[in-house]
């Protein structure tokens, strides 16, 4: 069995592999050209093209997918001759990159042509100071380069003599700065050590906001799971130890016509009849403030419609797995040997019947987490769903490969929790 | 010497492709659910073909107030911009069943749905066939590349591969038959494997065929009636996926009606006008349904006698 389960995992892996270079594929060419979202219809080439060399966009694909992957510090190490360190703003509270410069932290910053260091202060603050003459190195072509790091997180190269421009994004619009550096690399530590970069819509970390939208998704679906199951799990054997009575025929027909109603008329139909025509429930999930996620009335609506969506599935799984077990010939025998009705369904039937549902809702995981997103989107919820659709619509690709890897994985790492289960479940397996 | 010559009884004749196909439309109506499910599915073909030569007034026209409830000239009332929900409501079945517009201009027949179904049996069936009949690294490799495409949650791919090439009919398309492969790819899979082991698999083969004549030829055919029921149950989610994708609007391209963004739209003005939202809603389910309800009794019929 370990041996199995060691199986998986190597699949599991290469699974992840191949999932996380098609996603960066797809959103590469799917992209197009991000800068005119961000700069408007308005900017010019130049413009474009600095701040795309800005955002690190001007690399070759292969080697943003590995700076995203496993992050680009320790490549940009070697071009600082520096250590590379994340520290916290006790201001800002964000996470900033410094070089560790014999016990001090710098960064570095041009002006007229002249290179000057900031050196981090305790408090956050920099001080500055002019930087020596023996930091430039000769360059591939000749001239004096000085790669250092700069304000905005970014390794950066400097020429001596000669200034480079770019147009910086503000509030107002756009600005050209004179003495910027020539080439850049946004500094990130890559997805697989927990930084998926920066959100182009917000401008902020990933990071920043994911933890906050998976905590309500895993809010929502937790509560729709908990009202799900027993429910499923009750109508399926009822309905499986009813088989073709009108009893059956019912709650077959019923959950048939849950699943096959798309998530979204589920969700629109519940809001028009308690949220508007009977005025009972807040028709949208609008969070004024971050522990308004548990105010169940406003999640009422949304965990409903989930679990219409869901019930239906699992109590077809649960009676088709529980009739099959109640037409078994060991089932018969119980029967035959007099044994009381009741005793045979919990005691013989329910254990045996209950193993397929319980693995196959984990394979299901990945059917759920559609139905969230577009559950999030009808009510307006704040959780995973809602971001990536956003985030998808924006294109902006930190956010939606950050997300994207993480239902992912999800969806991957429960089918695999399923595999073992059902391993440990089924003896046939487990002795083989 | 007289030899035994094998005889031909002309009467006893193979019955002819029409006669088969009565012969399998009337299996669905020994199924009560079937028949049932069919009717649902044949109720909006017809509306779809009616809608072809005649709607009420132009679809796409705003010729009345906004937002009116169900009334005397508008039978199920108007939509925000003015425009007929009758009408609107059956032209919507034509991008699903009946046409498909591509980016040229030139508008195809088959609609969007099934276009879509088509495309992942197609592309379902060649790899499933390879991976089961030829097995070992072919399997291997097959596999895994579906079990990574399995991986990603369905809306999510959706969301990539729209953002990816834009809206457009041939975009749902695609988008369709790459989330439908792996399923059909699997179920293959699992039937080649099963009737690789019989004995006319071992007969080709021993004559000689080439592996792609053994495997569209010996072993595709006895494994259509699973995929038969396999592919209404995927028109089924097929139209699903048309809806969900016009709800969150990167469905089909606008402004011909598609009951998806009609929700959506009319979920906007549910204050103003909230019977508007059922409309298109219902048909969705209605058809979903239909061809759920069919789909099981043609599976339930097909395999009363194979247990």
């Amino acid at each position: 069995m370990a041996r199995f389960i060691l199986r998986s995992l190597l699949s599991t892996a290469v699974t992840m592999f191949l999932v996380s270079l098609a996603l960066f594929l797809l959103v590469e060419v799917g992209s197009g050209d991000i800068t005119v979202k961000i700069l408007g219809v308005f900017s010019t080439p130049e413009q474009r093209a600095s701040y795309r060399a800005q955002l690190g966009l001007d690399q070759p694909w292969y080697l943003r997918y590995l700076d995203w992957l496993v992050g680009n510090d320790w490549r940009a190490e070697r071009l600082v001759g520096h250590p590379l360190v994340t520290v916290r703003n006790p201001q800002s509270g964000e996470l900033e990159w410094w070089a560790q410069v014999a016990g001090e932290q710098l960064r570095w910053d041009m002006e007229e042509g002249q290179i000057y260091e900031l050196v981090r202060q305790e408090d956050g603050s920099a001080m500055r100071r002019p930087a020596p003459e023996t930091i430039w190195r000769e360059g591939p072509e000749g001239e004096a380069v000085f790669w250092g790091v700069d304000e905005q997180n970014r390794a950066a190269m400097w020429i001596q003599g000669k200034p480079g421009v770019a147009f910086i994004l503000t509030k107002a619009g756009m600005r050209q700065e004179t003495d910027a550096p020539h080439r850049y690399i946004p500094l990130r530590k890559g997805l697989l050590r927990g930084d998926p970069g920066m959100s182009l819509m917000t401008g902020r970390p990933v990071m920043a906001t994911l933890p906050t939208r998976i905590r309500n998704t895993f809010v929502l679906a937790g509560l729709a799971f908990m009202v799900v199951m027993p429910l499923a799990l009750l109508f399926g054997i009822v309905a499986g130890v009813n088989e073709g009575r009108p009893l059956d025929r019912t709650i077959s027909i019923t959950s048939l016509a849950l699943t096959a109603t798309p998530e979204f008329v589920t969700g629109v139909f519940l809001i028009l009849i308690l949220g508007i025509w009977l005025r009972v429930l807040p028709p949208t999930t609008v969070f004024l403030s971050d522990s308004d996620i548990w105010n169940l009335k406003l999640l009422v609506l949304p965990v409903l419609t989930l679990t219409a969506v869901e019930l239906g599935y699992v109590v077809r799984m649960t009676r088709a797995s529980m009739v099959e077990v109640m037409n078994s010939p060991y089932i018969r025998t119980a029967i035959l040997k007099g044994m009381p009705f009741r005793r045979v369904v919990f005691r013989h039937a329910v254990r045996n019947a209950l193993m397929a549902p319980i693995t196959v809702i984990m394979l299901h995981v990945n059917w759920l987490v559609g139905g969230i997103v577009v559950v999030e989107v009808v009510f307006g919820f704040p959780g995973l769903g809602s971001y990536i659709y956003d985030a998808a619509i924006f294109g902006d690709f930190n956010a939606v490969e950050a997300a994207a890897m993480l239902m992912v994985t999800i969806a991957v790492g429960t089918r695999l929790v399923g595999d073992v289960i059902y391993t440990l479940l089924n003896p046939r397996i487990r002795y083989s | 010497m007289a030899v035994a010559q094998p005889t031909v009884d002309p009467a006893r004749r193979r019955p002819s492709r029409l006669q088969r196909l009565w012969a399998g439309l009337a299996l669905v109506f020994q199924s009560r659910v079937g028949t049932i499910g069919l009717a649902m599915v044949l109720f909006w073909v017809v509306v779809a073909l009616i809608s072809l030569v005649w709607t009420p007034y132009p679809p796409n026209a705003s010729l009345f107030e906004q937002n009116l409830p169900p009334n005397g000239t508008n039978w199920l009332g108007t939509d925000h911009l003015g425009r007929d929900l009758l009408s609107r409501l059956m032209t919507g079945t034509q991008v699903i069943l009946l046409k498909t517009r591509l980016p040229n201009g030139l508008v195809l027949p088959i609609g969007v749905a099934i276009w879509g179904v088509l495309g992942s049996l197609v592309l379902g069936t060649v790899l499933g066939l390879n991976a089961g009949y030829r097995g070992g690294w072919w399997d291997q490799t097959i596999m895994q590349v579906l079990d990574a495409l399995i991986a990603f949650p369905r809306i999510v791919l959706y969301l990539v591969v729209i953002a990816a090439l834009g809206q457009g009919d041939w975009v749902v398309i695609l988008a369709i038959t790459v989330t439908g492969a792996p399923g059909v790819a699997r179920l293959v899979r699992s039937l080649a494997l099963d009737i690789k082991t019989r004995d006319f698999i071992r007969a080709a083969e021993t004559r000689g065929e080439s592996p792609w004549y053994i495997m569209f030829v010996e072993i595709l055919p006895n494994a259509r009636g699973p995929l038969i029921v396999d592919a209404m149950l995927r028109v089924g989610y097929a139209i699903f996926a048309i809806g969900t994708l016009g709800f969150l609007g990167i469905g089909l391209p606008p402004p011909d009606p598609d009951w998806g963004s009609m929700v959506n739209d009319a979920r906007r003005f549910i204050y103003a006008n909230p019977l508007a939202v059922v409309w298109p809603s219902l048909a969705i389910a209605s058809l979903v349904v239909g061809l759920n309800l069919f789909a099981d009794g043609l599976r339930e019929e097909t395999t009363r006698y194979q247990k």
